[in-house]
């Protein structure tokens, strides 16, 4: 009965289906909740870009709704906010990692000469490698760092370049493929900004 | 009583499976370098062999042979599945710091081992504990091994800088090949230590 040629093909069919009945359950009921969290992951990273602080979630999500605006310049996507008297525009990219798609946020100031500041918001870079892009070392080297053309990236054996005038940042050690890719994907993204807010 | 020990003296001792049966060396080798990660992702590994172990059992006597390995893994994907959902609706932090090791669960040889090897041949209860003490055994080797990598690698022990301040880092610990050397070690003394038992 059990090596039945038909009961195998039915039993197939019958246990997939169920376990798969069960996956959908779960993933509907956590459906809101996870798209919550990335909506949430994603509020966070353009105030971190912008360096606006923030309590607690609820603190972030008001700041966000009150102080950023959204607007289109040149067929790009941009948040933006007065900070200091001083305008701020975010871009969120999206470019290609080692292993996958890196997105993040980008925030440049009203001149485009200077970076104010970036974050990941997602990233599948090998965890403890690739993935330290991830980390506060990493992010804060872009902060304020000037931007006349292109940034560059250092493999050395110092830690994180804190000049920021000399349009370099440190790579990560033993993941300076991720960190060059990286690179090409913010100079990629501030060529863009670039040709659209010069549009206007 | 004295079946539950033996099995779990066998799974995180004797018949260790990552330094006597060498299973799951991958993920032993990609994600040790991190206290942090390796104890949630080797906790999402025990969850996953111990309730595949279960189903599986529960299972056996309506499985056909022949489809018999494919629905040992779906059974596994399906948890590994479940892990996913939970850490991305609930831990959405550490769900973006082990990125795409939590999907890697699926590939570890050691639940379709012990799935394999225990589940389909013994009843529910024992296959489960057969599950969550081999991942257990798996659990002690990557966090011994994670433990000196962060201490070297990083001067820190779950994020925690214990390291003096002039305490030059071994970037080789926190780099794939430090792995290898950190399990061949750990083989060995471990391999030392039986044989002194043995005598």
């Amino acid at each position: 009965m059990k090596e039945n040629k038909i009961y195998t093909i039915i039993f197939t069919f019958v246990i997939s289906f169920l376990f798969v009945l069960i996956l959908s359950i779960i993933n509907s009921m956590t459906y809101d909740k996870i798209l919550e969290n990335q909506n949430f992951s994603k509020i966070r990273a353009i105030l971190n870009s912008m360096g606006i602080e923030y309590k607690d979630e609820k603190d972030a999500i008001k700041i966000f709704n009150s102080k950023i605006d959204q607007i289109e310049i040149g067929g790009l996507k941009f948040y933006t906010t007065t900070l200091n008297g001083e305008k701020i525009y975010s871009y969120i990219f999206s470019g290609s990692g080692l292993w996958g798609t890196i997105t993040g946020v980008i925030s440049v100031n009203e001149s485009i000469d200077r970076i104010v500041g970036i974050d990941i918001i997602s990233q599948n870079e090998t965890p403890g490698l690739g993935g330290r892009i991830e980390e506060d070392w990493f992010k804060q080297q872009f902060k304020g760092e000037l931007v006349k053309d292109k940034i560059k990236i250092k493999v050395s054996g110092a830690s994180s370049d804190f000049n920021k005038e000399n349009s370099s940042v440190d790579a990560i050690t033993g993941a300076t493929l991720t960190s060059r890719f990286f690179i090409n994907i913010i100079n990629d993204s501030l060529e863009k900004i670039r040709n659209a807010l010069r549009s206007e | 009583m004295g079946k539950f020990k033996e099995v779990f003296l066998k799974n995180t001792w004797y018949e260790n499976p990552v330094f006597v049966l060498v299973l799951g060396i991958c993920s032993t080798l990609a994600v040790t370098n991190n206290l942090k990660n390796t104890f949630i992702m080797t906790i999402g590994v025990m969850l996953v062999t111990g309730f595949s172990n279960l189903t599986v059992s529960l299972l056996k006597n309506l499985i056909p042979s022949k489809v018999r390995m494919i629905t040992q893994v779906l059974i596994i994907s399906f948890y590994v599945i479940i892990v996913d959902i939970i850490l991305k609706a609930y831990l959405p932090d550490v769900s973006k710091a082990l990125g795409p090791y939590v999907g890697l669960i699926i590939t570890n040889c050691i639940i379709m081992g012990r799935a394999e090897a225990f589940a389909q041949s013994n009843p529910p209860l024992i296959s489960f504990w057969d599950g969550i003490t081999s991942g257990f055994g798996y659990m002690i080797v990557l966090v011994a091994i994670a433990f000196f990598r962060e201490l070297l690698g990083f001067g820190t022990i779950f994020g925690y800088k214990v390291m003096p301040e002039n305490f030059v880092n071994w970037t080789i610990m926190i780099m794939p090949p430090s792995a290898f050397f950190m399990l061949a070690l750990f083989i060995w003394i471990v391999k030392g230590f039986k044989k002194e038992g043995a005598k």
